[in-house]
């Protein structure tokens, strides 16, 4: 089993969480947390602490802009590491198949598979033909 | 027949059936019993579109809905969708085998009073929920798998009347 935290600022990634519990149901070790108010250093310190609170599991985590403050602070805590990675550009697609997935997968295969997934999910719709 | 899910909900297809329950039931197949639908092969479309491809679809009105599950073979793993108690009582009378019915999702609208969080009942929804009740079916209303399950019995459905003008 992979645990999952997700670092974004502000309340998107907390919603995140919410929604997928919407749709999946109750999922034990997907946490969200916002950069509200938080220095880099202190949001490094909250997701090594977090990170290490579970420390017999693996952990995924997702964070929304690739460069920005939660990235920097993922980095930081140490977080891409042998029982750890870092995944940027979350959206829901990714932790749905997360979800799925973080039983049966193990931490070195995942992370791809949930990278192709959440490209996939970015679609341009066209409409649905009539007839 | 192997039903594996009968459920309420008036978002039909959508992600709390084609991941949440899919993920815990693992159906071969969905069937969407509804007239409109059916009716309008536009609609069904988008509605297929939004299941997995390892899922097989079936867009039917009632009638075709009742022919369809009566022949089903017995492995086939089924869920079943409907977007109100009126047309889950109809597929009972017609003599679809159904043991318990999942309320899923019946959201707010005019003149609906709050049961659940995603359970709203009007006076005509409860003469057919009372009805499928009189069918000997439990009603279990639940959103997603792992989540407080609430039996709607006959007390319940007496209570939320009670409430009513």
């Amino acid at each position: 089993m992979i645990n999952g935290l997700v670092v974004t600022h502000g309340e998107f990634g907390v919603e995140l969480v919410s929604v997928v519990e919407m749709i999946m149901g109750p999922v034990p070790g997907l946490t969200g947390r916002s950069n509200n108010g938080k220095s880099v250093s202190e949001l490094a310190d909250e997701i090594k602490e977090l990170i290490s609170s579970n420390d017999d599991c693996d952990t995924i985590l997702f964070i929304d802009d690739f460069g920005g403050s939660c990235a920097n602070a993922a980095q930081l805590a140490g977080a891409a590491g042998s029982s750890t990675r870092i995944l940027t550009g979350v959206n829901l697609a990714m932790l749905l198949d997360f979800v799925t997935w973080r039983e049966s997968m193990p931490i070195d295969e995942l992370p791809r598979r949930l990278v192709e997934k959440g490209r996939q999910a970015i679609t341009a719709m066209g409409p649905v033909q009539e007839g | 027949m192997s039903l594996i899910l009968a459920r309420i909900d008036d978002r039909l297809i959508h992600g709390q059936v084609t991941v949440g329950w899919s993920r815990i039931l693992q159906p071969d197949q969905i069937v969407l019993c509804n007239d409109t639908i059916a009716a309008d092969s536009w609609q069904s479309r988008i509605y297929k579109s939004a299941v997995p491809p390892e899922i097989e679809v079936s867009i039917l009105d009632k009638e075709s809905t009742a022919d369809f599950l009566n022949n089903l073979p017995l492995e086939h793993k089924t869920i079943l969708l409907v977007e109100n108690p009126e047309d889950m009582f109809d597929l009972v009378r017609r003599g679809v085998k159904i043991d318990e019915v999942n309320a899923g999702g019946m959201h707010h609208s005019n003149n609906k009073y709050e049961m659940f969080e995603y359970v709203y009942v009007n006076r005509a929804d409860i003469a057919y929920l009372r009805r499928i009740l009189n069918s000997g079916i439990t009603i279990n209303a639940q959103s997603v798998p792992g989540v407080k399950v609430h039996t709607i019995d006959m007390l319940a459905l007496d209570a939320i009347e009670s409430t009513m003008p």
